[in-house]
Parts: C-alpha cells; structure tokens; sequence
C-alpha cells in the first residue's frame, strides 16, 4: 500500500504542471481539521475548496474550537483521536509534549520539496524551528516574509486609546505612562459620558486566562524591551541575564500608577472579573477609551465599531515608556521587534494521520505562487484585477473581504490561516496580502481614519513606532515552551493572577505594604522560573548563532 | 403485597420460579445495570492512574508508577485544602437553602386553595431549573456587576439615607462578583433561585400522600392553620425529607461544578474552586492526570464514608434507611 502510494505521488509529481490528471491519479481522501479557535464552517460549495478537492482530490472536515482550548486539547490528547491536521491554537506545545504530531523534517527536502525547503530553511529559520530533539513538528503559519516585511499597523503589544481621545488632545499623541493616564483623566472630567449617556470607562484590563497579558505584561515594555513574555533578557551582553520583572521595583511603579488610577474611578472593578467575551462587547460598545493589549487580540471589537461606524471610537496604538522622573533615565521604545516567527503556531500533522507525505506536498503546492495568489487574492476576474502589472480590487471585492457570510462561499480562510504561506512582497512588487497592497490599504481607508491620520501627521500607524528595531537572536522569549515547569509556572502565574487586581483596588495607604508581600509570595516561583528562562534563553541563542 | 401474602397459602417458591416470575422486572433493569456497569464500574479502572505519572502516549500499562506521591502532594498544597473547604462550605450552604427553601415553598403552596394561583406559582419557580446554567450565570453576571441591577437600588436606597441624613458618605458599589467572602452565598442564592420549584415537586408529591382526615381531625381538635402545618404536614413528609438527606449527604462533596467553574475569576478562585473543577483544571487543561485521579479518587471515598455515616445515623433515628 505504502509503495504504491509512494509510486502514486512520484507519479503525482511529475505530473504537477497538469492538475486535471492528478485528481484522477490520487484516490480521493478526507482530512479532519481542528483548529484552536473559533471558526465558521465553509459553505458546501465554497469555489476554492472545490478547486481543492479538483485539483488535490483532498476535502475537508473542520472542527473549531468551542469552549475552552486547554481543556479541548486535554481532552483530545487523552481521549487518543486525533484530526489529521491539527491546529493546537494557544496551546500547540501541549500536542508537541505530548507526542501527538510527527517529525516532518524527514519529509522536507530541497529536491522533493522546494518551496517548503526555501520557506523554513532560508535566513537559517530551521535553527529556531527544531525542538530539543531536533524535530519539526509545526511549520509557523505567521511572520515569514518575502523581500520584507510590509506592516502598516502592528499587530503585536501597544497601549491603545480611542482615536477621539487622541483628538481631544489637539492631536499630540502621549509617549510616557504619565502623559497618557493624565490624557484619560483630561478627557473624562471633560466628558463623563458618552452621547447616549453611558459612563466612560478610562482604562480596561483584560486578565482572564492566557489573555492576562494584558495585566502582567506592561512593565517590560515599559522599560524598552520587547514582548519577552514574564521576563526581561539583557541583550548588552553575551550572558543574556534575564530576570523576571514582576518582583522588581519598576514593575511596583506601573501597579502603583494603577492603583492612584483606580482610586481616581479611571479603572474599574469589573475589569478584573471580566471574561474575554465582555472585555469584547465592552471595547465594541466604544465606551473603553483605552487599554493595553495585542491588535489581533480584539479584532472583533474593530471590526464592530467600524461596522457601526463608529470610527472615533477605534483605536489607536501607541508606544509608552516611563518617563524620566521614574529614575531610568531615558527609554528608547522597543515595542515592534523586526519580523517574529509565529513559531509552534500552525498546523501539525497527527500521527494517526494515514498519508502523512501527501499532507506535506499539500502545503508544498499550497505554498506555490499560484496557489498563494489563490488562497490570499482570490481568481483574478472575480476576487480581484490586475493592472499595470498591479493587483487591485474595487470596493465591493475589498468590501466581500470583511463580508464573513461572502467568505464562507468564496475563501479557504480555515485552511490559509493556518498553513505555511508567503507574506510581505512578491518578486513583482505586490503585496502578498491584499490588505498590505499600498493602493488598497489606503484606496480603502474610511474618511475619518484619512482626515485622522492626515492630522496626526503619519502615513500609517505604524509610523508612531521605532518599526527599524532587529530581533535578538533567540527571538521572542515569550515563545519558549513552559511545560517543563508546568506547576511552577502555574504558581507564578496564579499568584499574579490573584495578587495584581488586589493591589490596583487597593486603598492607597496599604499598598506599599501588599507590594513587600507579594513580592515575598512570588520570589520563589520567580526564582524557579527566571533560572528556567535563562537557560532556554541561552539554548536558543546558541542555536541562532551556531556555535 | 402484604395483603396478598395473608390471603394465599404460604409456597417456597425456587430461585427459577422467581425469576421466571419476575422476567419483566429482570429484563427492565438490565439496561440500568449495563449503564452502571459502563459508566461508574468499568471507569474504576482508571483509578490506577492515581498511583502513576501518567501520559497518555505511555498508556495506562507503560507509565511510571510513582506510589501515593499524587496524595502527598495533593495534601501538601495549601491549594487543595482550600478546595476542601469550599467544596464542603458551598455544599453545605447549597443543601441547607435547598432543603429549607423547597419545603418552605411546597408548605406554602399546599396551604393555597385556589388550583389556578397555585399552577402558576409552581410552573414559574420551576421552569428555570430547565435554564443551562450557562444563561443562568449570564445573567447573574449583569444583574450583580458594579453597575447592574442590585447595585442600582442599593445605591437608590443610599441616595435616599443620606437625603434624610442618616448616611454622610455613599460607599463603594458592593462587588458582588470579585469579593471572595460573597462567593459562596452568592452561588447558593443562585442555585435556590434555579432549583427552589424543581425541588418543591417531591415535597408537594409527599403532602398530598397524607391522609386528609389528619388534617379534619386536627381542626376539630382546635388546631389553627400553623398548628396542623405543624404536626401534621410536616411529619407527613418527615420520611421523603430523611431519604433525600441521605442522599445528598452522599453527595457532599458534589457541591457542583457547572456554576463554580462559570463564575470563576483570578479574584474569587480561593472561595470557588471546587474539587471538581480542581480535577478539571489539573487533569485535563494542565494534563496532570494522576493529581487529578488522585483527586477524583479521594472524594468517591470521603462521599462513600459520608452516605454509610448518614445511612447509619437514620436507622438509627428509627427512619427508613436507604441501603
């Protein structure tokens, strides 16, 4: 059986230039899909994986997410079934721990595979891909860019504010801790309440589960590092000594600034009880005026204010540092980190999945410029137009592209999203992404982000940022799987989870004192933890510089 | 039964003769034994993984047996102790308003004479028991945030104190969803609100067994209306009200899971989380699947230690026991 299907794919390759034949060649096969998160099914005969399932003779029977993810992916693991490919979302490292995927680096090969080859082993990538025992189980379906990066807006950690406050402030956008707070409380002693004559809320933290990044994640960018996760790694020397931050006596300055705030009625207490659906609906009623978060974390948020054009209410990000009577004297900025891989994100073959090789040379087809054109632009004639060589969309196309009900019928989103795929620019100059096409980014832009922008006098938003900043060379630090400590790691986590709300909501006066024992409370689990770090931070930068 | 044994001549009857007797009866349970079996039996074997570190890509037979260091460490973590506490303190809270609230309701409702009044009452206390819990805790997450419902006519009250100058200050809205010491009462009023008619039906059930001659012959005796609540009502439904004690009572440490692990929040969790969730959480979310058995394991025999306890105390008592 096995030969013969090798024989079949041989056979399969060869003729690769003539897609009709192939489908007759490849008995036809079902794949299960789960993906980590939540999802809408595809329509029956939704084009593109009609064209699929013509072209590769694969269909596909999704699973999304509903609940919560560990607890899915636990169950999944014990239970022993397992989806073809799976998508472990936020959680992918439980899968790899658990031996659920395979090793799909023996499948990669410069000959068999090149696209596949090119995209993981060029700028030396394999090098931060590869576990401890040198196997690749998820190929990252973000952050690997062809000819540079394109990023109008970062997706990654910003203070935000609501483009209106920004407004009330003639424009000036803050850039230290101070200046914004001081600009919230401006703006609500000025404005109370909204035009229906709801309550602003000054500022929101979203501190449920995994999503806590939003309460314990500030300080270190406070100080002008990148999302390192819990810790701050040092980079000014070849040590790499990294510490966590909660315990130290610049975390205490942001949760006292908070907790002054709280007291000012600038944070309120429902934000510490908050799930992730009401942190959501609150964000989109546009009554937040500001938070810290991550962009892709309350997209739904955006894309509902938008739709109700409520376009003042949008946010805007910003790079906030201490300023320098904090005592650090002066802070560069360091929020947007050069191009990150969205390592152990993506998909990963099961090992029950049956045909694991004709898995691979799915994603190496996908992973043609044909096929990516396909995936992210659509059939030209239909999805999008070509130009002058450029690609373009008129507005209805690019209107069809937030239409979820159209995306059903007409894109393979579930499966481009977490695929291996091409982004930044192609060899001709196009975007990738139609949303990264220059012309469309701004042909698109509604008339108050125009005007907005036009004022604040920035291209784009991502022009607020220090976007020339270079990666360290062990990445992201928030990126290194905890599991080995999983229980210390979940003391750590818990004891911030509990701690940091009740030192925001406390009275003044006893704050000092709650901060001496919480940091008495967490140093154990801190010094667990910072030791764990290290040594992992260290791991990865002997892997990035080979030596 | 009785009746009919005094009346025919007394036969020993064989075991074949029984069981051909009662084929019906037979063939009808087997379908529980088989789910009992299934369900409650056959999981008894992964009990074993208690006493392993065990990872499912080992499997039940390759994993590494580590002897009772699950127990050790589960009784070592000020964490599972909490839990214990909280389990046993909202069970408890739960089955005394259950109890209290679903009798006091069924002695109200047996008192109305008009039938109509009386339906309805009964259909709306009971129709939110077929609520999900889900749609329950949503909606006890608006009514009781800083500023939903209740918070709105404490603070009407206050405004009115302190225009009448018994009050100087108005306090902060009382957070009712992020204070640890409100949990427990919270989700026991919560749980009345969902089961209080749900829980009258067997009680009204057991009133209406009782004689309404007792009630004649009490009135004619001189007693009011709360003299025969009391000694007639009450002591008709005394045995119904020791079964189902029994039975909750073996039930302890169930104090539920569905409500807990909904309103949960970094704020709460030393009050709310129960050894339920507590195997939730550490068995399937952080894989720690022989603390969680461990856990597991531990709370069947506390209950099974419970039900006996409770069963022997009312035979005691001269009740009907259940086993």
């Amino acid at each position: 059986m096995k030969k013969t299907l090798a024989l079949l794919l041989a056979v399969a390759m060869m003729l690769a230039l003539v897609p009709a034949v192939l489908a007759e060649d490849l008995e036809p096969i079902t794949v299960t899909v789960f993906r980590g998160d939540p999802g809408d099914q595809p329509t029956e005969d939704n084009k593109i994986y009609k064209l699929i399932e013509e072209e590769f003779g694969i269909k596909f029977e999704f699973e999304f997410l509903a609940g919560d993810l560990d607890e899915t992916l636990g169950l999944k693991i014990a239970g022993g079934v397992y989806p073809d490919l799976f998508d472990g979302g936020n959680s992918a490292e439980m899968l790899e721990n658990a031996d659920v995927l395979i090793d799909m680096l023996p499948y990669i090969s410069e000959e068999k595979t090149p696209n596949l080859y090119k995209h993981i082993y060029t700028e030396n990538r394999i090098a931060q891909l590869l576990d401890d025992d040198g196997h690749l189980h998820i190929i990252p379906n973000y952050g690997i860019n062809y000819n540079g990066q394109v990023q109008n807006a970062p997706s990654g950690p910003q203070f935000f504010l609501q483009k209106q406050v920004i407004e009330f402030n003639d424009y000036v956008v803050p850039t230290t801790l101070n200046e914004y707070f001081d600009l919230i409380e401006r703006f609500i002693a000025a404005n109370p309440v909204n035009a229906d004559g709801t309550p602003y809320t000054g500022f929101a933290i979203l501190c449920e589960d995994w999503r806590h990044f939003c309460l314990i994640n500030p300080v270190q960018h406070l100080m002008g590092r990148p999302n390192d996760g819990e810790v701050i790694v040092d980079v000014n020397t070849d040590a790499y000594t990294t510490t966590t931050f909660i315990n130290q006596p610049y975390a205490k300055d942001y949760y006292k600034k908070l907790n002054e705030e709280f007291n000012k009625g600038i944070i309120s207490r429902d934000t510490f009880v908050m799930n992730y659906d009401q942190y959501i609906a609150a964000l989109s009623n546009g009554t937040v005026l500001g938070m810290f978060d991550q962009a892709w974390d309350f997209g739904g948020a955006t894309a509902a204010l938008n739709d109700a054009g409520m376009y003042a209410n949008t946010f805007i990000g910003m790079p906030l540092v201490y300023d320098e009577s904090y005592g650090y004297g002066v802070i560069e900025e360091h929020y947007v980190n050069g191009t990150v891989m969205n390592k152990d994100r993506g998909f990963g073959i099961s090992v029950t999945c049956e045909d694991p090789e004709r898995m691979i040379m799915f994603f190496e087809e996908l992973l043609s410029d044909r096929w990516q054109i396909i995936l992210q632009w659509g059939i030209e004639g239909e999805d999008y137009y070509v130009e002058n060589g450029r690609f373009l969309m008129t507005d209805e196309q690019y209107a069809n592209l937030n239409n979820s009900e159209w995306k059903r019928a007409n894109k393979a989103n579930t499966i481009w999203e977490s695929c291996p795929k091409k982004q930044g620019l192609m060899d001709d100059g196009n975007a990738w992404a139609p949303g990264d096409q220059a012309e469309i980014y701004f042909g698109q832009m509604n008339a108050y982000d125009i005007d907005f922008y036009a004022k604040l006098g920035v291209r784009v938003p991502g022009d607020l940022f220090d976007m020339t900043l270079e990666l360290a060379p062990y990445g992201e630090a928030w990126q290194i799987d905890k599991t080995p400590i999983e229980i210390d790691y979940e003391d750590f986590n818990n004891i911030q989870d509990k701690r940091l709300p009740e030192l925001i909501m406390a009275a003044p006066a006893d704050f000092d004192a709650l901060w001496d024992a919480f940091v008495e409370e967490i140093n154990p689990s801190c010094e667990v933890y910072s030791a764990f770090m290290q040594a992992e931070v260290l791991k990865l930068v002997e892997q990035a510089l080979g030596n | 039964m009785t009746v009919n044994a005094r009346i025919l001549p007394k036969r020993k009857k064989s075991l074949w003769n029984i069981i051909v007797q009662q084929k019906w009866l037979i063939i009808m349970s087997v379908p529980v034994l088989l789910y009992v079996l299934l369900f409650n039996y056959a999981p008894m074997w992964g009990w074993i993984t208690a006493f392993q570190d065990y990872k499912p890509k080992d499997g039940l037979m390759n994993s590494d047996w580590v002897g009772i260091k699950n127990f050790s460490w589960l009784f070592s973590r000020p964490e599972f102790l909490d839990v214990l506490r909280n389990t046993l303190a909202m069970s408890i809270i739960n089955l005394v308003f259950g109890t209290v609230s679903a009798i006091v309701l069924a002695v109200l409702l047996n008192e109305v004479t008009k039938t109509g009044f009386k339906r309805v009452v009964q259909t709306v206390t009971y129709l939110p028991h077929f609520l999900s819990m889900v749609i329950v805790v949503s909606m006890a997450q608006n009514i009781f945030s800083s500023n939903g419902v209740i918070n709105d006519f404490i603070g009407k009250i206050q405004d009115l104190l302190i225009k009448i100058g018994l009050m100087e200050n108005k306090p902060m809205p009382v957070f009712w969803l992020g204070e640890k010491k409100i949990f427990w009462w919270l989700q026991g009023v919560i749980n009345v609100w969902k089961e209080v008619g749900w829980g009258t039906i067997i009680y009204i059930s057991a009133m209406t067994s009782i004689d309404p001659c007792l009630y004649e012959a009490a009135s004619i005796d001189g007693a009011g209306r709360f003299k025969r609540i009391l000694h007639v009502t009450l002591p008709g439904i005394k045995s119904t009200f020791v079964i189902l004690l029994i039975m909750n009572i073996g039930h302890l440490l169930e104090a539920g899971f569905e409500i807990q692990y909904l309103m949960e929040n970094s704020q709460v969790q030393d009050y709310s989380r129960t050894i339920d969730v507590f195997v939730m959480h550490y068995g399937i979310s952080k894989m720690q699947y022989g603390i969680a058995s461990a856990a597991g394991m531990f709370k069947s025999v506390v209950a099974i230690i419970l039900l006996f306890g409770a069963n022997f105390i009312a035979s005691k008592l001269g009740e009907d026991s259940l086993i």
